[in-house]
């Protein structure tokens, strides 16, 4: 009696999980003009409408260029925050880290109000730099955070292995620590990309109409005029982001697969 | 031996600066600029520095000296920055209805005239022989502030400096905030009933069955918030899945209202935040050793009593701090009310951003921002004691 | 002759911890030295000192007569072998072991002649290309001392390397090490917590407590005749006894052990009579049942039997006087409860400084 409340509720709970993406999906090919089940039938109507309309091809576009500066951005600037932060040398590096992760936390909003009117000062509003600058700030804490981790994972005395065999610490760190952080700093880039491609309230504050993004795109799309197009893009994204975190997936693997065996 | 600890500090400092530089500059300063703005005021002062030094001895009866009349022409005829001299009429406007008509007659007269020492303002529009407007204009010359933060949270000065509540209808921030607060907990509190239950199953549980579990927790994660409102959309609507589901199996017979309002914004918000509820209590609970329920119930306790007096109070700090880090995103949440809510759903979010995109009123959104900022940061804060430091938002 | 690694009142203090005392240490060329002791004792930090990682807060390190304690540790051309082996989990054995001579630009044919003649050497030639998370744990014992040889250093320091290693793998790779260190003629500095480690590989062992060396000696003397308490109970098993010195002649003390026993013991130095001291006997030194001319003879009573498989713990008694003795096996009329003659040469048991 109560295993099959368990199951069920298990169930039940699974079900409220997936069942919001897995009913999005098919109607990207439905040749309804409406968002809406049952699918009369199957077309590529709206994947053709999302490659081919001028805005929703611009804002891919967009997507695909704010979401590289932004990553670039953040990855160069937190991967270097990372190592800095790594061997304890600097004084309240744990307040230091707290900082670092502000941006996860203080609402998108709030920034937003901020970013605009500070971004209007400067001129930096409505261009893309001022929006690549916007998404790498909330990048950035996603790319501390998995890089610390992965610096974290190297044994030190793997680097003190390679110094006491001859590697000056350049060369430590260019033989040793980078390659063995990478896969931390690539997949940091990945979280800092999807951060990117899925932010829209930042956007909404900070872009101007020819920086319109995919996500931001969407919005509109759903707030004023639904249609089918939006399950084409959201198809898009999820594809895009599954490929993404398998990716990551696949690196994080291997990297514990490597440091397990480093400490075995 | 120091000069080395004081070479690697220097290194060390000089990989992080860059960070400290970039978000001090695109992180802390556009915050600190929407707080100034929230109490910066100095639209008007800015244009009209001459009227403001002569105003600030009148004391507020009648019509000011023939000096104040004077500077105001000469700052009228000397402004020369067009949008300057819109957004102090602007603010000149919001205080006192009718200001904007009145400069508009007054600047194209005062810019005409040859000698500005010859303007007689009430000659221009008798208007100026009105108490009314020249007490906004005195009111709006400090720099600074305190009218934004206040009508925040629905409050004002009176005529006699002191502060009051604005009229019950007039203004509606403090309604939104309680609003905010009740849709987070309402949202947590599911959060929580869903979560807690799950989070113990998905511990209970071992192979693929937790991996399932736990993979139903991470791919919405992994999923676009923008796709999963979408979807949220399509299943809640009139026409959608689940109401053509219940008209199916008979159990309605028109479609339930689970759109655009209270239920349809709670049940959105709750799949979104589920994950941070459940990720948080499943570590904890990973955390207790395994034999202690085993334990508690060779000492006599059975299965209700053990998990009551066990595994209850031990998976306590997940659950509180599940709960603080949804309550703490829900409060700022913006995307999920503003497309699946009615207007009576909107958060405070919501309404930063209709002032600050839709009336560029930028000091009322830097005083509701600020208001939700220091919320959130406090919260944040509790949260960092409460949980332990691997467990971070969102990664 | 002047000794090849020196270590000149050498302190390491972290913070207003010191860890290491006041060290003096010399180590000859060709020489096994260990490092012996509890952990917390200093022994690892020692060896940091001297592989470059740790700098020493006082006092001087020298190799070969230079100075080297302000040398980085790329530097100090020491082979180091650590606890866990830090081998590279993300390059092949092959390039492991090509590391240190890639590091000292050696030509490119050179390198792969070298790790190749270096992997026979071990026998792990068909595991070249693998990565170490496919390798046993023995087999990247073996990688990690390779790699650590083949640019053929003038030192190894090994920190615990067979720690993580069983019982019978450790062992045999014990043997390995001794037959490296022989035939090529390597120092090397070993580091250990494990007493019979020590004992069985090195020359020379160095006993540590508390950041000072309590005893360095061959581990002979070592084992025979400890100089401090903390020496004697540390290396293997003892009875340690108080008693009180009757009278000192020539180094050979007469002790009175209480329960009106008494018996002549090899004493240490800066010892008088009157003074109560600590008396050692090593369990494996008492005979029993027979008492050789000169040797120590006590009376006493069996009152415990334990069975251990290659040998048997007897408990002796004698009043409030007890003592372990161990033997291979008891005649059948000793059971519990039967007297017994326990008999010591003088220069088996040792009194020391209390």
């Amino acid at each position: 009696m109560f295993r099959a409340l368990q199951t069920t509720f298990g169930i039940a709970v699974v079900i409220f999980l997936l069942m919001p993406i897995f009913a999005i999906l098919p109607l990207a090919f439905t040749s309804s003009v409406f968002l809406n089940y049952p699918i009369p039938a199957y077309s590529m109507r709206w994947m053709h409408e999302l490659t081919t309309a001028e805005v929703w091809r611009t804002s891919i576009v967009n997507s695909l260029i704010i979401g590289g500066g932004a990553t670039v951005l953040a990855t160069v600037l937190g991967t270097l925050a990372s190592l800095g932060m790594r061997k304890g040398a600097l004084p309240m590096v744990g307040l230091l880290r707290t900082v670092f992760l502000l941006p996860m936390v203080v609402p998108a909003v709030v920034l937003g109000v901020g970013m605009q009117i500070f971004l209007v000062r400067i001129g930096l509003a409505s261009t893309y730099l001022g929006v690549i600058v916007a998404h790498a700030v909330l990048c950035i804490p996603f790319v501390i955070v998995s890089v610390s981790a992965a610096l974290q994972g190297i044994d030190p005395s793997i680097e003190r292995a390679a110094s006491s065999l001859g590697a000056r610490p350049v060369t430590v760190f260019r033989r040793v620590t980078l390659p063995l952080a990478l896969p931390g700093v690539v997949s940091g880039a990945i979280f800092a990309f999807a951060t990117s491609l899925d932010e829209v309230v930042l956007t909404l504050f900070v872009a101007g109409p020819n920086q319109r993004t995919l996500a931001r795109q969407m919005f509109s799309s759903i707030r004023e005029n639904i249609n089918p197009t939006v399950a084409a893009a959201a198809l898009l994204l999820i594809v895009g982001t599954l490929c993404l975190g398998g990716l990551g997936a696949l690196l994080r693997w291997r990297q514990g697969r490597k440091t397990a065996a480093a400490v075995a | 031996m120091k000069a080395a600890i004081l070479r690697e500090r220097s290194g060390a400092l000089l990989l992080v600066s860059p960070v400290i530089i970039f978000l001090a500059v695109f992180f802390l300063w556009p915050l600190w600029t929407m707080v100034t703005a929230a109490f910066v005021d100095d639209a008007v002062s800015k244009v009209l520095p001459r009227t403001a030094a002569s105003i600030v001895s009148w004391n507020g009866q009648g019509v000011p000296s023939e000096a104040a009349h004077k500077a105001l022409v000469q700052d009228l005829k000397a402004a020369s920055d067009e949008q300057a001299l819109g957004e102090a009429v602007r603010r000149l406007n919001s205080a006192a209805s009718g200001f904007r008509t009145l400069l508009g007659r007054t600047i194209p007269a005062v810019k005409a005239a040859p000698d500005p020492a010859q303007v007689d303002l009430l000659a221009v529009d008798p208007r100026w022989n009105d108490t009314r407007f020249w007490v906004a204009l005195k009111e709006a010359m400090p720099p600074y502030t305190d009218r934004n933060i206040l009508a925040a949270v629905d409050m004002k000065r009176d005529a006699s400096g002191g502060i009051v509540a604005e009229a019950a209808d007039a203004s509606a921030h403090r309604l939104i905030m309680l609003r905010t607060l009740l849709v987070a907990a309402m949202v947590t509190i599911a959060c929580a009933v869903i979560g807690l239950p799950y989070a113990m199953l998905t511990a209970s549980v071992t192979g693929w069955k937790r991996s399932a579990l736990l993979l139903a927790v991470v791919l919405p994660l992994w999923t676009s918030l923008l796709v999963r409102t979408a979807a949220w959309f399509i299943l809640l609507q009139n026409e959608g899945l689940i109401n053509r589901a219940l008209q199916a199996i008979g159990l309605i017979d028109s479609p339930l209202p689970l759109i655009f309002n209270r239920l349809g914004v709670v049940i959105a918000m709750t799949h979104v935040l589920l994950p941070f509820m459940v990720l948080p209590i499943y570590s904890v609970i990973l955390g207790i050793p395994r034999n202690l329920m085993s334990a508690a119930q060779s000492m006599g306790a059975g299965p209700v009593r053990a998990f009551w007096r066990v595994l209850l109070p031990l998976s306590l700090p997940g659950l509180l701090s599940g709960s603080l880090l949804v309550f703490m995103v829900a409060i700022g949440y913006y995307i999920t009310p503003a497309l699946l809510g009615g207007a009576n759903d909107q958060m405070i979010s919501s309404v930063i951003a209709f002032y600050a995109t839709g009336t560029a009123n930028w000091g009322l959104a830097g005083a509701l921002g600020l208001i939700l900022l220091v919320v959130t940061t406090v919260l944040y804060a509790i949260y960092g004691r409460f949980s332990t430091p691997q467990q971070v938002p969102g990664a | 002759m002047r000794p090849f690694i020196q270590f000149e009142s050498v302190s390491k203090a972290f913070g207003s911890l010191t860890v290491v005392n006041a060290l003096d240490l010399a180590i000859k060329k060709g020489e096994f030295v260990s490092l012996l002791g509890p952990s917390g004792s200093g022994k690892t930090t020692i060896l940091m000192m001297l592989a470059g990682f740790e700098r020493p807060t006082q006092g001087a390190i020298y190799l070969d007569g230079k100075r080297i304690d302000h040398l980085p540790p790329y530097r100090r051309q020491m082979g180091v072998v650590f606890q866990n082996y830090a081998l590279f989990p993300h390059m092949t054995v092959a390039e492991n072991v090509a590391f240190p001579l890639q590091m000292q630009r050696v030509p490119r044919a050179e390198i792969t002649r070298r790790v190749e003649r270096a992997l026979d050497m071990v026998k792990l030639e068909q595991l070249k290309d693998r990565r170490p998370s496919q390798l046993s744990g023995g087999q990247q014992q073996r990688i990690a001392l390779t790699r650590a040889l083949v640019f053929e250093p003038s030192v190894i320091l090994m920190d615990e390397p067979l720690g993580a290693l069983d019982k019978q793998l450790r062992e045999h790779m014990q043997l390995e090490i001794r037959e490296l260190h022989k035939r090529l003629g390597l120092t090397i500095v070993f580091v250990t917590h494990d007493q019979s480690e020590a004992l069985t590989m090195s020359d020379r062992i160095a006993v540590f407590n508390a950041g000072r060396i309590e005893q360095i000696d061959n581990p002979q003397v070592i084992y025979d005749t400890p100089r401090t308490r903390f020496v004697a109970e540390f290396i293997g098993e003892t009875n340690l006894i108080e008693a009180k010195i009757a009278s000192i002649d020539n180094r050979i003390a007469r002790l009175s052990l209480g329960a009106g026993l008494s018996a002549h013991a090899h004493a240490a130095d800066g010892l008088s009579a009157g003074q109560t001291a600590s008396f050692s006997l090593r369990p494996e030194r008492i005979r029993l049942g027979m008492a050789p001319e000169g040797s120590n003879a006590l009376d006493m009573t069996i009152t415990d039997c334990i069975y251990h498989g290659d040998h048997m713990r007897v408990q002796l008694t004698r009043d409030d006087f007890s003592l372990v003795a161990r033997c291979e096996r008891l005649a059948g009329n000793w059971t519990v409860g039967a007297p017994v003659v326990a008999s010591f040469d003088p220069s088996d048991c040792t009194v020391l400084a209390q």
